[in-house]
């Protein structure tokens, strides 16, 4: 048989970290993590987990069940699409979707995400951005992800983003907050800080 | 109540009445054409069809015919008799006809339901209703006996179901009999520290029942008993118990000096042979009677027990004795055994030392168990990691196939109090999580936030053979981590094999004692799996908890109740009335061949030897009609089944198809 490949396959308890799941669960909204009944109604209403790998129901057992490696370095935390179905759904009334973003946040540290993923980088330029000005600014926050993920693509956004401009829908001016904007900057510094604590033996 | 009803030319007066039963009946058979066919057979006077014949105005229709047209034989071709031969019976017996001069044809369950073409099954039905027909008309009144019944109760095992039923019978005001084999009651439930799912401590809510009931003046406390032969029937039933010695007389006080003198050590019994213990014992300090026991193949015979004890409660000359009493119904409630894992060698039970069954650990946890309610290894250190594995003997074709449906509960159960008193880390390995009951679903639910570790997966095996460093000195659990998609090896100190329940072993002796029925596995069988449950298929005897399958502790005591207030409104009635299809024994022509009294299954022959013909008892006879079968010269006569009308049944079905 062609292409049949023949793996070893066995996961030794030293290989898995049970201080990850507990790690994860201190992080905010994913304190539910444990109660997982492994029903699979989040995989199941996803409309994005046909292509995930784990589904959503397996990534939060192998979260639980301390696979790091495999969690952290998989598609489907990427993939979500943030829509909270899963969280509407969930009969132990656990908040998938923060679990997404705890997870994401802890491969962000870690470094373990795709390289070529967007997704991470738009959510680091957004933060950016909002502790900059306070204000978002979708034209810079796309531009930047853009120019830092493929920058080939930004010619071919140029009509698009002409367009937008024309209809006012995009503007080149750098909107600003009025007052103080070092008091939420302190603010957002904190906020990180606490999450830093509540999960310890991730980075800073 | 019953009246005989006879023609004054001595003809029977055949009705006949054909039920439509909605369309059940009347959507596949012909109703109009078998009323027509009924009204043209010999003695029928009168025919009718009617939508609901079990409805008021359906038995209506047959007495006002009885009244006006004098019919005397009654046909009724609708369902099975399970389902309305008593309603026809009283509406024929309220119309002063005596109610065995009826005959039911079943042409819904053996023809409607089960014939596919019209034409067959309308012609089915004649065929019935003309041998109903034909072997009514020679029927005869008959009456239903009265037997009484006596007020005193046998119950068998004192475990928590036995306890509860003599408990509500016993304070209803019978007598009752609470029988046990072991040297104190309390069964299983006895050896456990907490129940779930509210964790509170087994002791402190049996114990005082344990107290109540030996101290109840309408209980006799029989320990170390057993059964040894039941004869008789329900209302009078003849039991013979077998006391076996205890060596101690009442006299003791549960002081405990001879324990301490006693020189001969014994692995105990009531912990799985996980301690020792003397050969004068008794198995936990809240033991009721809580008076010792002498092991006699472990007593050395020294009499040094005899020195010490200043009641002058031991009695080395004692023996068995064998006592006769009377009781008018019967409780069943000898529990359940555990599975013995040594059958299945690839979890090492015997093998490895720290391998221990539920029951093991359920003693260890508890304070008055052999390490005083800590969880240890056999070196005597704590565990770090330990392993909970699910359905060991259960759910296996090669064991047993039945779930013990307790288990789940009780490894969460244990898993929490190991996890509290160690603070190991627990993995729990289950194929799937069952956990059915008020407040289980909640318990689960507060194990899993409790941080304990579930691995969906039956174990492969448990071996001491390391594949890395890690594993060294440790137990490597093996399976399939089925909810993630991978092989799992998980190294842990100790492991719990949540055993499967398991009919007692003698449980098939049993059934044949008190005349009951088993499944083949040695449950006790119910008269109905749903609508009788604690109804046995002998009259008189019921059954109560984990011997008629696995129950927890709150079913156990929901039977129990149930099987004692059956109990408690028959004694209370005070008499059984037995159907009247029992044979009669024509003394002229018996030969007295004792043929019949091998064949009957419910001991109701017997041989009158001055007479030197065979006798019936007629409380006893069930009418199956296995003696009148074998009978060399025909001289049993089975009421409503006599030859003549068995013959005019056959000869009904052949004439008229």
């Amino acid at each position: 048989m062609a292409g049949l490949e023949i793996q070893r396959k066995v996961k030794y308890q030293e290989e898995l970290d049970l201080e990850f799941p507990r790690q994860v669960a201190a992080m905010p909204g994913a304190a539910d993590l444990n109660r997982c009944i492994q029903c699979g109604t989040c995989s199941a209403t996803c409309p994005v987990s046909v292509y995930m790998d784990p589904t959503p129901r397996r990534l939060v057992a192998m979260t639980r069940a301390g696979f790091k490696e495999e969690v952290l370095q998989s598609s489907t935390i990427w993939l979500c699409a943030s829509c909270y179905s899963c969280t509407v759904e969930c009969p132990k009334g656990i908040k998938i979707t923060d679990i997404m973003y705890a997870l994401k946040r802890r491969a962000i540290e870690e470094g373990v995400y795709p390289r070529w993923l967007p997704i991470p980088v738009l959510a680091r330029e957004f933060f950016r951005k909002v502790r900059q000005t306070g204000r978002s600014n979708e034209g810079q926050i796309a531009t930047a992800m853009i120019l830092k993920t493929n920058p080939l693509k930004l010619l071919r956004q140029i009509p698009l983003g002409l367009k937008l401009l024309w209809k006012g829908r995009m503007s080149l001016l750098t909107e600003r907050m009025s007052g103080d904007r070092e008091q939420l900057q302190d603010l957002l510094d904190y906020v990180d800080r606490q999450n830093h604590q509540a999960a310890p033996g991730t980075e800073a | 109540m019953i009246r005989t009803n006879q023609t004054p030319d001595g003809q029977p007066k055949i009705g006949v009445y054909i039920c439509h039963c909605g369309m059940n009946i009347a959507g596949q058979v012909g109703v109009e054409e078998v009323t027509a066919f009924a009204s043209s057979l010999p003695n029928v006077v009168v025919a009718r069809h009617y939508k609901f014949m079990c409805s008021d105005p359906g038995q209506e229709l047959i007495q006002a015919d009885i009244a006006e047209r004098g019919v005397n034989r009654v046909v009724v071709a609708s369902c099975s008799p399970l389902l309305h031969e008593a309603t026809f019976r009283q509406a024929c017996a309220a119309a002063g006809l005596n109610p065995f001069c009826f005959q039911m044809a079943n042409i819904r369950e053996q023809v409607s339901w089960v014939t596919a073409d019209k034409d067959h099954a309308t012609s089915k039905a004649k065929a019935l209703v003309a041998a109903a027909a034909r072997r009514v008309a020679l029927h005869q009144p008959l009456e239903r006996r009265r037997v009484a019944v006596r007020r005193e109760t046998l119950v068998v095992g004192a475990g928590i179901a036995g306890i509860e039923a003599a408990l509500r019978i016993a304070d209803s005001g019978k007598k009752v009999y609470l029988v046990e084999r072991d040297s104190s009651i309390g069964g299983h439930m006895a050896k456990f520290d907490k129940t779930f799912p509210t964790l509170d401590c087994a002791a402190c809510i049996l114990t005082p029942k344990m107290v109540r009931v030996a101290r109840h003046p309408n209980v006799e406390l029989v320990t170390l008993a057993e059964v040894d032969e039941v004869s008789g029937y329900v209302g009078n039933f003849t039991v013979k118990l077998r006391r076996r010695a205890r060596y101690v007389t009442g006299a003791c006080t549960g002081c405990g000096q001879c324990e301490e003198v006693c020189p001969c050590v014994q692995p105990n019994q009531f912990e799985m042979g996980r301690s020792q213990r003397k050969a004068i014992y008794r198995n936990f300090p809240q033991a009721v009677p809580n008076w010792f026991v002498i092991d006699y193949g472990a007593c050395s015979g020294c009499r040094l027990c005899e020195d010490v004890c200043e009641a002058g409660a031991i009695d080395h000359e004692q023996e068995d004795e064998v006592e006769e009493i009377q009781v008018g119904t019967i409780v069943l409630a000898t529990g359940f055994k555990t599975f013995d894992p040594r059958i299945l060698p690839q979890y090492g039970y015997g093998r490895y030392e720290n391998v221990y069954t539920s029951l093991e650990v359920e003693r260890m946890v508890n304070a008055s168990g052999p390490t005083g309610g800590q969880v240890l290894l056999a070196d005597g250190s704590e565990p770090k990691s330990v392993a909970i594995i699910h359905c060991v003997g259960s759910r296996d074709k090669k064991t047993n196939p039945w779930c013990s449906k307790v288990c789940c509960m009780y490894s969460l159960k244990l898993a929490h109090l190991v996890k509290q008193r160690t603070g190991a880390e627990v993995y729990n390995f289950y194929i799937d999580m069952r956990t059915p009951g008020k407040g289980y679903e909640e318990f689960y639910d507060r194990l899993l936030e409790e941080g304990v570790q579930f691995v969906r997966g039956r174990v492969a095996d448990i071996t001491d053979w390391p594949m890395t460093e890690a594993e060294e000195g440790k137990l490597v659990v093996r399976a399939e981590d089925s909810l993630i998609g991978v092989t799992r090896r998980i190294p842990v100190d100790m492991v719990i094999l949540s055993v499967g329940l398991e009919p007692q072993l003698d449980a098939h002796q049993m059934r044949k004692k008190f005349n009951i029925s088993c499944s083949s596995e040695g449950w006790f069988l119910e008269r109905h799996p749903k609508l009788a449950p604690v109804a046995t298929f002998t009259d008189g005897v019921w059954i109560a908890g984990a011997c008629q399958g696995p129950k927890d502790i709150p079913e156990t005591v929901a039977q129990a109740g149930a099987a004692a207030s059956e109990a408690i409104a028959l004694m209370d009635k005070g008499h059984v009335e037995i159907e009247p299809n029992t044979v009669e024994i024509d003394e002229e022509k018996c030969s007295g061949c004792k043929t019949c009294l091998g064949m009957c299954p419910y001991h109701a022959i017997s041989r009158d030897d001055q007479k030197g013909v065979a006798v019936v008892n007629q409380a006893m006879c069930k009418g199956c009609g296995t003696c009148a079968a074998a009978c060399p010269s025909g001289a049993i006569r089975q009421h409503l089944f006599t030859d003549e009308e068995i013959y005019q049944e056959i000869e009904g079905v052949l004439s008229y198809v």
